[in-house]
């Protein structure tokens, strides 16, 4: 087992924050750098991760049939098309929640530990078993929130939760940031979310309509030669995953960059 | 007599419809200390397995376990079977409450002193004093049957002299909660941002808390 494997959960406590779409795109920027990375869709109920990935069409097993030893673990990985390095592990049909238990997962990942360097675990929704499973397998964690109330409220109790599971250390990667509405307060500001939390923050991702095309698509935005806000957000979090130091995005200047250039441009052709 | 004083201490799990014991199995270990003693699961109905888990918790706190009682025969035969010995309680009903509230009247002036944050969903429950050194986060709860002092910013739902006690107060280096209650009376936490730096107490005086700035030491009064 290679001893730097670096086992990485992926959650949020409140569905629909992005944990999916992070997985997806980190396993992406991650293979880019020459990383040998499996994400694991620990999503039992409700998978979708090969979807966002384009790979649904080319799963035939599971990690079910590989806890059930009717299959081996390289058999039921799904290398991705485009990035070599990237591979999934599917997850089985609904009706393994009744029977996986924590060590099934466990079991899984320290399988996984041994060919890849990272393992990077999607998890489901909520804080009942398929969180527990899931949380059983991982040594680190990101969670994932928006600047929202809900859903800072909501990983404020998985961050608990992992504590109390020993998982360490937990980074905090803010999705959804509409600069404009940070700017007039009517969004809660990253330090507000940092406050409460008091994570280290990973990274900021901006609110981008590229991601719903490329999660129709089945493309992650990494993937593209896209130049978007969160496709450099992507890319930026797993630099810094790999201990790089990248600074964080201001979403103020961010919000005023674009304009302030227009504005820029506008006064030196005028004058 | 030293040794029919310690055979008495007793922790007690809290009700099964009221918290998970493990939730409040910290809080109570601190409280009680190490040493022998009891333990009452009351209407737990535990497995071996919990019950290991519950006994090698203990045991970590150094407390030695000298009986099991229980409400639930089930228990009893698991407690049985791990080879504790046991007592079955009579039945408890609603009725047999007052028993809970008899506390150790030493155990009313103890100081339970907690370090680290609550998250949303922690439950911190004192009988006495509570001192917590970090923060009450949004939908977090801490409670206590004395003060309640806070060391950090409380902003989720803060009881003092949760069994009545009217003199009970709240005090936190910031102070902008969910909801303060105090013995029986409920307060929402103030709309307006409270000033940094200032740490501030609740008290309750008639019927109302009231919120000013903290000038006296709570166990003073």
């Amino acid at each position: 087992m290679a001893p730097t494997t670096r086992t990485i959960l992926i959650c949020s406590g409140k569905g629909g924050v992005g944990k999916t779409t992070l997985t997806a795109n980190l396993g992406i920027a991650l293979g880019r750098q020459g990383i040998r990375t499996v994400v694991l869709d620990a999503d039992f109920g409700l998978r979708n991760l090969d979807l966002l990935l384009g790979l649904e069409n080319r799963i035939v097993y599971t990690a079910q049939e590989v806890l059930a030893e009717s299959c081996r673990l390289d058999q039921a990985l799904v290398k991705h098309k485009q990035e070599p390095n990237l591979a999934l592990l599917p997850a089985g049909n609904p009706r393994m929640l009744e029977w996986l238990k924590p060590e099934d997962m466990q079991r899984i990942a320290s399988m996984l530990a041994e060919q890849f360097d990272y393992v990077l675990i999607d998890c489901p929704a909520g804080i009942e078993d398929g969180f527990k499973n899931a949380v059983a397998a991982a040594k680190e964690a990101i969670v994932v929130t928006t600047p929202e109330v809900s859903a800072v409220r909501d990983a404020d109790r998985v961050i608990g939760l992992l504590n109390t599971q020993g998982v360490s250390p937990i980074q905090l990667v803010l999705n959804r940031v509409r600069p404009k509405m940070m700017a007039n307060q009517e969004m809660l500001a990253a330090d507000d979310v940092t406050d409460i939390l008091a994570l280290p923050l990973l990274g900021l991702l901006l609110e981008d309509e590229q991601v719903i095309v490329s999660t129709n698509r089945g493309e992650p935005l990494t993937l593209t030669k896209s130049n978007s806000p969160a496709a450099r957000g992507y890319a930026n979090i797993a630099r810094r995953l790999q201990g790089e130091d990248v600074p964080l995005m201001d979403p103020a200047k961010e919000g005023r960059g674009l304009r302030a250039k227009l504005w820029q441009l506008m006064q030196t052709k005028i004058f | 007599m030293e040794l029919s004083k310690s055979e008495l201490r007793r922790l007690t799990l809290p009700l099964f419809r009221q918290a998970h014991w493990r939730e409040t199995l910290p809080a109570t270990i601190n409280e009680i200390g190490p040493g022998p003693a009891e333990i009452d699961c009351r209407d737990w109905q535990l497995g071996c397995r919990e019950l290991v888990q519950l006994t090698t918790l203990m045991k970590e706190a150094g407390i030695e376990i000298s009986r099991i009682y229980a409400s639930l025969p089930e228990t009893i035969v698991s407690a049985n079977a791990l080879g504790y010995p046991t007592h079955l309680n009579p039945e408890q009903t609603e009725a047999s409450k007052p028993k809970v509230e008899k506390i150790n009247p030493i155990s009313n002036t103890k100081l339970l002193f907690h370090q680290g944050t609550l998250r949303s969903g922690d439950h911190l429950n004192a009988e006495g004093d509570v001192l917590l050194v970090g923060d009450v986060n949004p939908g977090a709860r801490i409670s206590a049957g004395g003060n309640v002092m806070v060391w950090g910013r409380l902003r989720g739902i803060a009881h003092a002299g949760q069994h009545g006690n009217k003199q009970a107060t709240i005090v936190a280096m910031q102070l902008r909660p969910l909801q303060l209650r105090i013995a029986d009376a409920v307060a929402r936490g103030p709309e307006e941002q409270p000033q940094v730096g200032l740490a501030e107490e609740a008290r309750l005086e008639g019927d109302t808390i009231l919120i000013n700035p903290a000038t006296t030491n709570p166990l003073n009064n």
